[in-house]
């Protein structure tokens, strides 16, 4: 996270905050608490004139600040707050504790400014200033009685007199510290009944003024945001915390967004270990998480809270490297999945990568990119997807689905003033148009995509370096797996060192940065060399549909008919998750060697005749290249010298 | 903390105040930028920074960085 504040010291040392404020969204992106307050103490030091005079297409936010307390702090919160959301912050500061007047005054300085957003920031000493000594709950219910009548009619005087804007009231916290100083246990019941229903009759104003937004604290504070540094309220009348202001800023951020027209439409989610736990090409339908475990359980409510965000209109989108009929499958029948194909305007399964996936989803829904929030749990995606399309609102998600939905929902990317019938009935509007076109048809053709990709292929005999992770290929690739024959380490490094064994390495990589080690091919010369079978053939979901398994049996075609060989067999032997490799070698020119009932092992053979032309648009580098060793039978032994490269990526279960 | 100078360079990285060595025992009034917003951000800080609850009443009556950081940096 030291990007950040790097960035942000650097453009301030340079002088260049100001020219380079458009370049602050994507610097703040991810950003956590700490450097947040440092972009907002070094951007509240800018001149917003002239920020506006450099970029002037920004969007400004005239907001006015008022309240009881101290409220200084909210100033660098809440400019840095703006400037995550692309908002430039205008502030006005009333002088301390003058609410009242500025609100009642029509003549005011508060709204000479002529704000679009009013903060009225108030805090429990609004009451606790005007107790007598001793008090009881029927002194507090008095004071709160004229306090929550007064901002009634304060918020009556506002709407009349700033049409268009928006004034901001919030709950008042109620502190320990003043309930235990009723030592009458039932009294200080009472209190609590009495504070409680004072908050109620503000948060009700909102009801009463469409003007008026309620923010409720209490939320806030329960969930562990300090009300108070009792030192900062002695001695500095800061009633209320730093770290409680700047939540509050993170709110009123919210709220500015939402009336600059920018609250977003579009949730576009991952799948695996997103929506449920597990990956659905290698675990299966009955294999993924979604009840009955720990983290199963987390998932099922994070689907809950995304179905009741869909209810209110937001678009739900899945965007998953899968294959499509799997993922259909689960919508539609999986009977711990709450959400179902109906609630997704579009449910994209596919290999491409996701911001491509993420800009057509968006064009398709007519909207712009900067309308889609994209939450996954893979860096590498959310990196992707950030590089890409910067004005993409990214969630990061990780490995522990508990945390998905605070996560998801710590920004009010969907909130808005009120939501309307029309937004209700938007995602069931979106899916009938979407109905209506192929998606599909808003890409240019495969072809050109794939040639965009810049895929890289290598072959190579596997070294003892790249034993044990072709091991894990073949105990953990269920989907590209030719027969399922799971092999220990020590049977894939026998086969490797066997003078008729041939294990290959497959390495790729695109645009985006290498793959690594993604398959294998296990090989086996029979009938003194003239025959090559292909015992088993493994590649990882993640390099699917792009060429990589054709580039290589173009590859081991070649190599066969250079050495001699006169045909190459290779073998199908279906399981619960491979039906996706069960045409691969009839697809590549092969021949089914017999007949085969349904459901059993099948043999293919090619005998040569013709070579498979490899794919255009993918590289080649292959150690097979070259004239074969001279070894009697034509069998080389596999290659145990030079080391390789160290580390490959792991994790991809497919 | 080991000197003023550190408090000064932690005004300058965090809040980008344009302060030098020489604003160590000016008045608050006379440096460059200053107001009271800065010292509760301040005192905060310093607390962050020192890992122990330092005497804010008092912090808060200290009339220039050098007395701040006397303050802050006292025995316990």
């Amino acid at each position: 996270m030291g990007t950040t504040t790097d960035g942000l010291r650097t453009l301030h040392r340079a002088g260049r905050l100001a020219a380079e404020y458009p370049a602050v969204p994507r610097l703040l992106d991810g950003a956590g608490d700490d450097e947040l307050a440092l972009a907002g103490n070094l951007l509240a030091r800018l001149d917003p004139d002239e920020v506006l005079r450099l970029h002037p297409g920004t969007t400004a936010v005239t907001i006015a600040v008022t309240g009881h307390g101290t409220l200084a702090s909210l100033r660098p919160a809440l400019t840095a707050e703006l400037a995550r959301h692309g908002l430039l912050l205008r502030p006005h500061f009333t002088d301390f504790d003058s609410y009242v007047f500025e609100l009642s005054d029509p003549g005011s300085g508060l709204y000479a400014a002529a704000p679009q957003l009013v903060l009225c920031v108030l805090d429990p000493a609004v009451v606790l200033d005007e107790l007598p000594l001793p008090w009881g709950p029927d002194d507090v219910e008095a004071v709160l009685a004229a306090k929550t009548a007064l901002l009634g009619r304060l918020a009556a005087r506002f709407a009349a007199t700033a049409p268009g804007a928006t004034l901001v009231l919030n709950t008042l916290p109620l502190l320990h510290r003043h309930t235990a100083q009723l030592v009458d246990l039932r009294a200080r019941a009472r209190l609590g009944a009495i504070w409680r229903e004072a908050n109620a009759r503000l948060l009700r104003i909102g009801e009463e003024h469409p003007a008026i937004v309620v923010l409720d604290l209490e939320p806030l504070a329960n969930e562990g945001v300090p009300v108070q540094d009792p030192r900062l309220d002695a001695y500095a009348k800061a009633h209320l915390s730093p770290a409680l202001l700047t939540a509050y800023a993170r709110q009123a951020g919210h709220l500015a967004r939402a009336l600059t027209g920018r609250t977003r439409k579009v949730l576009a989610v991952d799948l695996d270990n997103t929506l449920w736990g597990g990956i659905l090409g290698d675990d299966g339908p009955e294999g993924i998480e979604l009840a009955g475990t720990h983290t199963g359980e987390a998932f099922r409510t994070f689907q809950r809270a995304i179905r009741q965000l869909t209810s209110q209109g937001v678009l739900l989108a899945a965007v998953s490297k899968n294959d499509p009929e799997p993922v259909a499958q689960v919508l539609a029948e999986h009977p711990d999945s709450v959400l179902r194909t109906e609630d997704f305007v579009r449910v994209i399964a596919n290999w491409r990568p996701k911001d491509e996936n993420l800009t057509s989803l968006a064009d398709s829904l007519n909207l712009g990119i900067d309308s889609v929030v994209f939450a996954d749990d893979s860096p590498f995606e959310r990196g992707a997807v950030r590089a890409a399309l910067p004005a993409v609102a990214v969630v990061d998600l990780d490995g522990e689905p508990a945390l998905h939905l605070p996560r998801l929902l710590r920004d009010g990317w969907f909130d808005v003033r009120e939501a309307t019938a029309e937004d209700r009935a938007r995602p069931a509007r979106y899916r009938e148009e979407l109905a209506r076109g192929d998606f599909l048809q808003s890409f240019s053709s495969l072809d050109d995509y794939l040639a965009e990709l810049d895929v890289r292929v290598s072959l190579t005999r596997a070294r003892p370096q790249d034993v044990p992770r072709i091991s894990q290929l073949t105990l953990r690739t269920n989907q590209f797996n030719l027969t399922t024959e799971r092999l220990q380490p020590a049977e894939v490094a026998a086969r490797a060192e066997h003078p008729d064994h041939l294990v290959l390495a497959v390495r790729s990589a695109d645009r985006f940065g290498e793959n690594g080690l993604v398959g294998a091919v296990l090989l086996r010369r029979e009938e003194d060399g003239a025959r090559l079978d292909v015992e088993n053939f493994l590649l990882s979901c993640r390099v699917f549909s792009r060429g990589v398994e054709h580039a290589a049996l173009a590859e081991i075609l070649r190599h066969a008919a250079a050495t001699g060989v006169r045909e190459v067999r290779g073998r199908y032997r279906p399981s619960a998750r491979n039906g996706t490799v069960r045409d691969l070698f009839p697809r590549y020119g092969f021949t089914a060697v017999a007949e085969q009932a349904d459901g059993a092992s099948a043999e293919f053979r090619h005998d040569l005749a013709e070579p498979l032309a490899p794919p255009a648009w993918v590289t080649l580098d292959s150690e097979l290249a070259g004239p074969a060793p001279e070894t009697g039978a034509g069998t080389g032994p596999v290659s145990v010298a030079a080391p390789g490269s160290g580390t490959e990526p792991r994790g991809d279960r497919a | 903390m080991n000197s003023v100078d550190d408090l000064i360079a932690l005004i300058q990285d965090e809040l980008g105040l344009p302060i030098g060595t020489e604003d160590a025992t000016a008045s608050f009034d006379d440096v460059p930028g200053w107001d009271s917003v800065h010292l509760l951000w301040l005192l905060t800080a310093l607390e962050r920074e020192t890992g122990r609850s330092l005497p804010l009443a008092a912090l808060l009556e200290a009339p220039s960085l050098q007395a701040v950081y006397d303050l802050a940096s006292a025995p316990v």
